[in-house]
């Protein structure tokens, strides 16, 4: 066996034990603490870079390295280090937590990156389960009882009803066909995909990463969990979590579904309700947070697009608009933790005046919501235009009008967000604000990168169309 | 369709100069207004004269797209930078370099957020000067949603009448015109069966029938509407007249001068050009629908009291001539179209204009409240109403020609709407010579007896600007001549 290939997971097991250790033996320090966890985290950036090549199975193939998990896995090792990187200030998570926190949050990157390379139902369950469990807790984390514990109550209750469902589902699947690894299933399955009970064993285990992407009708923690949880947590779910589901949701479909009308149809229905119900929620919503919620769940309904058009450009697609996500939405989020160092939830009309103080923070948020809106010239935009195009390919040209007119709906609240940071003024006068370098570093460049990848988008749509090559099981 | 490639790439370098222009504004301090504004009108300065030089340039005897570019960007969707200006795209993209800088002059003495408005002016700028340029429906498309960008913030920010509301409203009209552009764009770039978002391919074989009559029709409508709500066709046209009230005065001049000719060049460019099937299905609709605006503009201009809205209705009025003009298919009506397109922007730009000049001085643009201004400040006065009988079509400026050769079209393609529409044009006469009575003429309010009258300096943008009118009024062949090079060839190449 070569356990080289799963070097990126060694990797991150062995930075979650380092956490547990001293969890154990030493008192916690928070400035240490984010150093060695910052240290580690791009020291995984780095071991993912090295292994992208990785080919080859572990586990009796139940672990699967490939282009497509390993560019993945860049994705989540970046995410991991871009959301340690705001994690200077953490008022939010007890002191005597803070190695907790960090052991979470590496166990729970690791589960994910098990979980893109996952080609066995068992592993899938088990990975989705860890990476589930730990950000149960890393929810209700959150220092200020009532609301962590809540939102983590409530996110717990819907999760594992979403595992069980999926449980159910991968039995269906596994009563009709027999198989129990992903690639068997792309073999048997053509034949069967007619069969109501293979039919239903699909879009029931794809239930469980529904759940996790936040996919209507699977949406309801959402907007709770973000509001509760810290804001360090929230803009991990809504990056690295994100990309994680995106990537099994393809996978799975690829292998699984191909050319099943009725899985399409169902999709298509997914897709057209989670965007619809995500921005017209969004709209009346007064708390930054809960509007980012809503407008994952409508992004997810996006991203299903560039899923259930089940042809390259659509693999292509979807992998680019996962880099996309995570870019800006770890933007939007820089910028909601900055504006809230005593880590509270922030209002939407808390933006105010933003604009005089601090005028690169109010730039990054207009950029990264107009990106999330889908305006060119930005990644937004390349991603959405991505998935249309594969959707159009297909003939879905209704389902794309209809997410164009998702598209204006979103604006109106994104816009909302836009005028509180540039037209409003505070009731009283707030002081400048002064990111600390490093900050206002990132804040530049993931600015001027969700700029620069929508004008110059084709470097990463040939990564993605590498990756993409890898879906194309069977044909 | 012949292409000429460029020798030094001009085109580029107008983009070029606007986006280092707007670079160059965001690294000055937000203190420096006084260079701010030296260095905008600089950068503005050189593209008006490349644009000049572009439009002198043009070989009118070759025809065809001249200064071309052409880069591959994004090899697998088949999309390429394609630059190149026929004689539809000269004109406006002239227009746009006029505009552009009498814009920046006519802002010189706002104070407020100065650095942010021309950071955000010269991005919308650079959008419409993009689009008029593009080959590539990619970038088309692009460059229409890069000038809509910026337009939220510099309407609610700096703007006046009920300013958050129309500058929404503004934003979300445009945005869903482009809801309805991009699915038809992807859609002709799958049925064309080339892999390819250049303009002269997909014309071509919208030209040969490669792709079917159906597929035209469809894609035809979306890209009308999607392209018409840009271009203030009734009764997608309700965001205008608001929009142009809210805006600051350069925005109101780029807007109504430029930005509404970017709808109705799409029109011509994306939906009429790449579907001629489409266009001889649908042209009946439009031509009913201009007609309509026409009239509903000027009588709904009748009625305002405020100076930027009877502006913004007689912009619907307008711009419907420019929509009859490209629904007769005709050379003429396309020339009278293109025309007026250009006319209208530098009248509209110059009525704007001189309204700021007044505005600023009178803190009001409600017509009753004035009275009498000609003899406080004639010179501005005689900005107002030069532009004002231009829209009224005086022979002699250029609006007269435009709306003659549309309307000479009309008579023979639709002759009950010509008639129908040549009324309302006197309508628009008596609203626009009632509010010129009222405004400048009568007695004069004690409050406005000491103000200012426009200096040399602040009268130069006003002067260019009526400047441009006299001389394609006095000569407009320097005009027709470049679009008949783009619109005979166009015509006579239809499949019959």
């Amino acid at each position: 066996m070569n356990w080289m290939i799963a070097a990126p997971e060694i990797f991150y097991f062995a930075a979650a034990m380092w956490f547990l250790m001293l969890s154990f033996f030493s008192k916690p320090d928070p400035r240490r603490e984010h150093l060695s966890s910052l240290l580690l985290a791009s020291l995984g950036v780095l071991v993912c870079l090295a292994s992208v090549g990785a080919q080859g199975y572990l586990f009796i193939q139940a672990f699967t390295a490939d282009i497509y998990s390993q560019v993945f896995k860049i994705l989540l090792s970046l995410g991991l280090f871009l959301i340690i990187a705001l994690c200077g200030n953490l008022p939010d998570i007890g002191e005597r937590r803070i190695q907790d926190f960090y052991f979470l949050l590496f166990t729970c990157t690791l589960a994910m990156m098990l979980l893109v390379s996952a080609g066995h139902l068992l592993s899938i369950f088990v990975s989705l389960e860890v990476s589930s469990y730990s950000l149960y807790i890393l929810v209700a984390l959150r220092r200020n009882q009532d609301f962590g514990l809540e939102a983590g109550i409530k996110y717990f209750l819907v999760g594992t009803f979403a595992s069980g469902v999926m449980l159910f589902g991968m039995a269906l699947l596994y009563s009709s066909s027999g198989a129990t690894y992903l690639s068997d299933m792309a073999r048997l399955l053509p034949e069967m995909i007619g069969q109501p009970a293979v039919v239903i064993g699909l879009v029931l285990t794809l239930g469980g990463f529904f759940f996790k992407l936040a996919v209507f009708p699977f949406h309801f923690w959402a907007p709770d969990a973000y509001q509760g949880a810290s804001n360090q947590v929230a803009a991990y779910i809504a990056t690295v979590s994100k990309v994680a589901a995106v990537a099994v949701i393809a996978r799975v479909v690829a292998h699984a579904g191909q050319e099943s009308t009725y899985l399409v149809h169902v999709l298509v229905i997914l897709s057209v309700a989670s965007m619809t119900v995500g921005n017209l929620a969004a709209i009346a919503q007064k708390d930054l947070k809960r509007l980012l919620a809503f407008s994952t769940i409508a992004h997810s309904g996006y991203i299903l697009i560039g899923i259930l058009a089940m042809n390259p450009a659509g693999w292509t697609g979807t992998i680019f608009y996962a880099l996309a996500l995570l870019a800006m939405k770890f933007t939007a989020f820089l910028v909601v933790i900055e504006l809230a160092p005593e880590g509270q939830n922030l209002q939407i009309d808390d933006l105010a005046g933003l604009h005089r103080r601090s005028p690169l923070l109010a730039l990054a948020l207009m950029v990264s919501l107009f990106s999330l809106a889908g305006i060119p010239p930005t990644i937004g935009f390349t991603g959405k235009f991505l998935v249309f195009v594969a959707a159009i390919e297909r003939g879905y040209i209704a389902l794309v009008i209809i997410a164009m007119i998702n598209v204006v709906i979103s604006l109106y609240y994104y816009l909302l967000a836009i005028r509180a940071a540039y037209l409003l003024e505070p009731a009283v006068e707030l002081p400048a604000l002064t990111p600390s370098m490093p900050i206002k570093l990132l804040a530049g460049i993931s600015t001027g990168l969700i700029v620069a990848a929508g004008f110059f988008p084709y470097p990463f749509i040939r990564i993605a169309q590498a990756a993409a090559q890898v879906l194309l099981v069977g044909r | 369709m012949h292409m000429e490639p460029a020798n030094f790439p001009y085109l580029s370098a107008i983009l070029g100069t606007t986006v280092a222009g707007l670079i160059a504004i965001m690294l000055i301090p937000a203190e420096k207004k006084e260079l701010i504004r030296r260095v905008s009108a600089t950068f503005s300065g050189i593209t008006l004269v490349i644009s000049l030089l572009l439009f002198f340039a043009y070989d009118r005897s070759m025809g065809g797209f001249q200064f071309v570019e052409d880069y591959s960007w994004i090899p697998s969707l088949g999309i390429r930078y394609i630059n190149g200006v026929d004689g539809f795209s000269l004109p406006n993209l002239l227009l746009t370099g006029i505009v552009f800088f009498t814009g920046v002059l006519t802002m010189w003495e706002m104070e407020t957020r100065v650095k942010e408005f021309y950071a955000l002016y010269f991005l919308l700028v650079t959008g419409v000067f993009g689009l008029f340029m593009s080959l590539d429906l990619f970038f088309i498309f692009v460059w229409y949603d890069v000038s809509l960008f910026p337009m939220y913030l510099l309407i609610a920010v700096w703007g006046t009448t009920r300013k958050e509301y129309g500058a929404m409203k503004l934003t979300l009209y445009l945005l869903a015109g482009s809801a309805l552009i991009l699915p038809a764009v992807i859609f002709l770039y799958f049925k064309s069966g080339l892999g390819t978002f250049g303009f002269v391919p997909l014309m071509q074989s919208g030209m040969s029938g490669t792709i079917a009559p159906w597929e035209q029709k469809f894609a035809f409508i979306l890209l009308f509407l999607g392209f018409g709500i840009l271009a203030g066709v009734w009764p997608f046209h309700t965001w205008s007249p608001v929009g142009h009230a809210a805006a600051p005065h350069a925005v109101s001049m780029v807007h109504a001068g430029v930005l509404m000719k970017i709808g109705s060049f799409g029109v011509l460019r994306v939906a009429i050009m790449l579907c001629p099937v489409g266009w001889s299905y649908w042209a009946p609709l439009m031509a009913v629908l201009a007609a309509i605006g026409i009239i509903y503009g000027a009588f709904a201009g009748l009625r305002q009291t405020d100076l930027k809205y009877v502006i913004g209705y007689s912009s619907v009025s307008h711009m419907g001539v420019v929509g009859l003009g490209l629904s007769t298919m005709t050379v003429e009506g396309l020339n009278g179209a293109v025309f007026q397109m250009f006319a209208h922007g530098i009248m509209t730009a110059l009525l704007f204009s001189s309204i700021g000049y007044i505005y600023d001085r009178t803190h009001t643009k409600m017509v009753p409240e004035l009275g009498g201004l000609s003899r406080v400040m004639p010179v501005a006065s005689t900005f107002f109403i030069v532009a004002a009988l231009a829209s009224m079509g005086l022979p002699g400026l250029a609006n007269f020609w435009g709306e003659l050769v549309v309307f000479i079209a009309a008579f023979r393609t639709y002759p009950p709407l010509g008639v129908i529409a040549v009324l309302a044009l006197v309508v628009t006469a008596l609203f626009m010579l009632r509010v010129v009575q009222r405004t400048f003429y009568g007695p004069v309010d004690e409050k406005f007896s000491k103000l200012q009258d426009v200096s040399f300096f602040l009268g130069v943008p006003r002067m260019i600007l009526a400047a441009v009118l006299v001389i394609v009024g006095l000569y407009p062949s320097i005009l027709f001549d470049v679009i008949h090079t783009a619109s005979a060839p166009f015509i006579n190449g239809l499949p019959k």
